[in-house]
């Protein structure tokens, strides 16, 4: 059974299903099975509507069926329990298109929104989408209905890796948009002007959002490990660089874990959440960050 | 000036054009990735790839220059040593050692002669078709080159036929006669090459400044030594031929000088004495390092009765002792008379009725029956009036004041004749006679009055030559008492030449026996008047030392000791009945001239000896004579001379080279010019091995 849950949890083995439901599904439940043996053993969002009565909780929501059937006493709890409000925001810009390995940026990060807005939905959360590109987005607003699952899923279905990200611009937009306090999911590459970035972190914690970065990298991003000389061509600006991997490797290795510190210290310093993530890293550590913060949230 | 050997290699040279076409052929192939952004490459591109530019191009020269060099180096470069003089046909003079010492044996045990022709031949075979060559020996005579000739075939016979001669060289006079070669030559460039064991005892300072004159005058001079250090080797340097009494007058010995030329002692040598195929005596010597001494050896004379017919009197005998690197001179021919006795002419003085003392005729003949190994006889300056060299061997003046003209005349005559002299210089002695008068040619000693010790200081003597043949009764050392007696006084006396030898020194350092050629000195008294010196231990063997080495000197002076090289001489007592021919080792027949010698008549053969060997005169078919002919000694001391001497005093130094694989390659370098592709070959390897390290350094662990 674990090992099933560990296989679904593979981003390269749920990439190989067809329908992204299906996948969000499969992921969902793979992460909650391997639960129950992890650190959060006890935490049970199956038992989100119905929750065993402790002394001095309010007796109007004890469930009187199930004590007279069963002569245990439940309290039924309300679907307005919860009031997190999540916005999955997802970079489309056409550095999200690279793959060393099969699996793109952007098919992780479609793969993790899925997983994700099908874990809040089951929450009985708010969930609401943005996909942003060049300084434009796409936003479906948060709801907390079942069926808003569908809309969440085509719109992460269509979706594809073009143009330059201008991610500060993107982000200014959507939190002038996003009234509602709430928590902010980011699935990106950040690969834009750190400052321009911290501004746009900024802005949302401003505006009292909780932030919550996924740093979507593929592996050969940080380890470049090619071995002949070859020319590199940018993704988004098509520029040029001829060069040889293994003579510029440490440099360049040192230089990204530099960039990436920088963006980690930054989102400490404006209290986001920062989580860098390989397109080779099983979902479930995503999940568990995001189960991680709305603990703390809530 | 540079040239290729093979220059049809040079057409591959394009070849190295082909790491250039390489690298820009995969700068065109380059594949192209794309990459989500290349921000971080760009910022360190300006720096990396200036780096990586110097290294492509440091790896591209690397590449080109080794494919380059490797070209090059089956085209076999060549440099020449001096341009155009080394192109140009040479005059070139091959001086070859041929000496006694080059039949000893060399490093690798075989006649240095051989390693001499195998260099010699070297030198014909990388010979030019515009060379001249002439090859001359060290023993040759001294006459212009006949073998001066460009042809190989006969300079390669006439290497060949080089062999060692029993004669010592003279290369002073091979290299005069290479230079005069060398003069007569209408090609500029010149070369000598001198092929030797370099003995020192051949390279004089005459040789020396032949080596140096040769090369001021622009000749390029190679000394091509066989060997590189000194060989130990003894010899049997000479024989006395006169046979005497052995000790206490008792048997015979005889007595040989034998040497040892080596930094270490010898071994024990065994020596023995043969007289045709039979054995008659002969002993064991160990000699110090560069010892040379008289050995008396035992002899049985009846051992050998009837194995070799005596010639008048006189048997060949033959020495040897254990052959080592040089056998020739292990072994020594001498004719010796048959035994007697020496006969002295003791002349002393009586005074103021007082008889004269006898101590030295006890000395000599204790028994005054000759069985001491000596006929004394006594007599007074008159007597010296009849003295003649048929009757006496030696006279001994002991003592004696002065002489009349008459009686100082027939002793210089008995000199001459070979009569040996000795003289004791007392308290009766008029030294102003002797220093002036009867010294002056007899021996080179001034004399300058009496020197007395001061009172109760008596004179203590030491042995200043212990090796000395007048010494060898008495064992001693450099500096030892020679005896414990007192000596009052001696007369004071001053050596003037070379010709004349302190043997005996007062501490102070005033000569008290003096040694020359047939005269021994003895500056004090033979009786007791200064010391007690007869009554001492040393007195016996210290006056038959002073005869024996009188006596010695004038039997070495009669001639009938002959060298290789020399004619044959020999002693004859009657005129011959008619022509005497001489015959001797292979096949060796001459002619003799007669002429008489005073004593009797001296025959000298016409043509010189070429071996070591007992050579037979013959007078109206009866055997008349025979003559022992030995190689003179001076080669026995295998010391070669340091290179460095022979260098010295000259603009250009004459090139030393030991090996023959050297020479040749020499040889090659001068006539082709000096082949370089070893040099191109291992430059190609050190590029390589840099590419290969460049490279490798490159690639930086993941």
């Amino acid at each position: 059974m674990a090992k099933t849950s560990q296989r679904l949890l593979d981003p390269h083995f749920v990439s190989k299903l067809a329908r992204l439901d299906l996948r969000a599904r499969l992921v969902v439940d793979g992460f909650l099975t391997g639960l129950h043996k992890s650190p959060y053993h006890g935490f049970s969002v199956e038992f989100a509507e119905h929750r065993q009565y402790m002394p001095g909780d309010p007796l109007r929501h004890l469930d009187w069926k199930v004590l007279a059937k069963s002569d245990r006493k439940y309290l039924k709890q309300y679907e307005e329990e919860t009031n997190l409000r999540a916005t999955l925001l997802i970079d489309t810009s056409a550095s999200m298109s690279y793959s060393s390995h099969g699996l793109t940026k952007l098919d992780y990060a479609r793969q993790l929104a899925a997983s994700l807005a099908y874990l809040m939905l089951r929450q009985k959360d708010a969930v609401g989408m943005y996909a942003f590109a060049n300084g434009r987005g796409e936003l479906i607003p948060p709801r907390s209905t079942p069926s808003h699952l569908r809309q969440l899923l085509v719109l992460l279905e269509r979706l594809e890796a073009a143009g330059g990200t201008d991610f500060a611009s993107s982000l200014h937009a959507l939190a002038e948009r996003v009234k509602q306090r709430g928590l902010i999911v980011i699935l990106s590459d950040l690969l834009d002007d750190t400052e321009r970035i911290a501004s746009a972190i900024h802005h949302f914690r401003h505006r009292k959002h909780e932030v919550l970065v996924f740093h979507v990298l593929d592996p050969q991003e940080t380890t470049f490990q090619f071995e002949r000389e070859a020319t590199y061509i940018d993704l988004e600006s098509g520029d040029r660089v001829t060069t040889r991997p293994q003579e510029l490797r440490v440099d360049y290795r040192s230089r990204v874990k530099g960039w990436m510190d920088k963006i980690r210290e930054f989102c400490v310093e404006k209290q986001a959440d920062y989580v860098a993530v390989s397109t080779d890293t099983p979902y479930d550590r995503a999940l568990l960050e995001y189960l991680s913060k709305r603990a703390r949230l809530l | 000036m540079f040239s290729f050997l093979n220059p049809g290699f040079l057409w591959a040279l394009p070849l190295a054009g082909i790491p250039i076409l390489i690298h820009f052929l995969s700068k065109r192939r380059l594949p192209e990735i794309r990459f989500p952004t290349v921000m971080f490459l760009r910022a360190l591109e300006p720096r990396e790839i200036r780096r990586l530019r110097l290294r492509e191009i440091l790896l591209l020269i690397l590449r080109t220059l080794a494919i380059l060099l490797l070209v090059c180096a089956f085209a076999r470069p060549s440099v020449q040593p001096k341009a155009a003089a080394a192109r140009a046909a040479a005059a070139v003079a091959v001086v070859i050692d041929d000496s006694e010492s080059m039949g000893a044996m060399d490093e690798q045990g075989r006649p240095r002669i051989e390693g001499a022709r195998e260099r010699g031949l070297a030198i014909v075979d990388a010979a030019r078709g515009g060379d001249e060559i002439a090859i001359t020996t060290t023993t040759g005579p001294d006459a212009p080159l006949a073998n001066r000739s460009g042809d190989r075939v006969r300079l390669t016979r006439t290497v060949r036929q080089i062999g060692a001669t029993w004669l010592p060289g003279n290369v002073e006079q091979a290299l005069e006669r290479a230079r005069r070669f060398l003069g007569r030559s209408s090609l500029r460039a010149h070369e000598v090459y001198v092929i030797s064991d370099f003995q020192a005892t051949n390279f004089t300072k005459g040789a020396r400044e032949k080596v140096a004159l040769l090369s001021r005058a622009g000749a390029r001079v190679v000394l091509l030594p066989v060997v590189s250090s000194r060989v130990p080797n003894h010899a049997i340097e000479d024989l006395d031929p006169a046979l005497r009494a052995g000790p206490q007058g008792k048997g015979l010995e005889m007595r040989a000088r034998l040497v040892n030329h080596a930094d270490a002692p010898s071994e024990r040598l065994s020596v023995r004495a043969r007289l045709g195929d039979a054995l008659i005596g002969g002993g064991d010597v160990t000699l110090q390092a560069d010892e040379s001494r008289w050995a008396s050896l035992p002899i049985d004379w009846r051992a050998g009765a009837g194995a070799a017919a005596e010639i008048k009197g006189k048997a060949p005998v033959v020495v040897e002792s254990d052959v080592d690197a040089l056998a020739g001179d292990d072994r020594r021919f001498a004719v010796l008379g048959a035994p007697r006795r020496l006969r002295v002419l003791r002349i002393v003085e009586s005074r103021a009725g007082e008889p004269a003392s006898r101590f030295t005729a006890l000395a000599l003949d204790p028994a005054q029956d000759g069985s001491g190994g000596y006929v004394v006889e006594t007599g007074t300056p008159a007597s010296l009036l009849g003295l003649g060299r048929s009757r006496y061997d030696v006279v001994l003046l002991e003592d004696i004041a002065s002489l009349s003209s008459d009686a100082e005349g027939r002793l210089r005559s008995f000199l001459r004749e070979g009569g040996g002299l000795v003289i004791g210089l007392g308290p009766h002695a008029d030294l102003d006679y002797y220093g002036h008068k009867l010294f002056p040619g007899v021996v080179d000693l001034a004399l300058e009055g009496t020197e007395r010790a001061s009172e109760g200081q008596a004179f203590e003597i030491r042995a200043r030559a212990p090796a000395h043949p007048i010494l060898e009764g008495l064992s001693l050392a450099v500096g030892s008492p020679l005896t414990q007696s007192r000596l009052t006084a001696v007369s004071k006396g001053r050596i003037t030449s070379s010709r004349a030898e302190a043997i005996v020194t007062t501490t102070g350092g005033l000569p008290v026996v003096v040694a020359a050629q047939q005269v021994s000195i003895f500056l004090g008294s033979f009786s007791d008047d200064w010391g007690d010196l007869p009554y001492s231990g040393a007195f016996v063997p210290l006056v038959r030392g002073l005869v024996d080495h009188a006596a010695r000197a004038a039997s070495l002076e009669s001639g009938d000791l002959s060298l290789v090289g020399r004619p044959p001489t020999a002693h004859l007592d009657t005129a011959p009945p008619g022509a005497v021919v001489v015959s001797g080792p292979e096949s060796y027949r001459s002619q003799a001239t007669v002429a008489s010698d005073g004593s009797g008549f001296r025959a000298v053969a016409d043509a010189p000896a070429p071996v070591p060997g007992f050579y037979v005169f013959e007078a109206g078919g009866r055997e008349a004579a025979v003559a022992a002919v030995n190689p003179d000694p001076i080669e026995s001391d295998l010391r070669p001379v340091s290179m460095e001497s022979l260098q010295a005093g000259s603009p250009d130094p004459p090139r030393s080279i030991l090996t023959v694989r050297s020479l040749r390659t020499h040889l090659r370098d001068m006539r082709q010019g000096r082949e370089l592709w070893l040099l191109f070959l291992v430059l190609a390897a050190v590029a390589l091995a840099g590419e290969l390290a460049l490279a490798s350094a490159r690639t930086v662990a993941p």
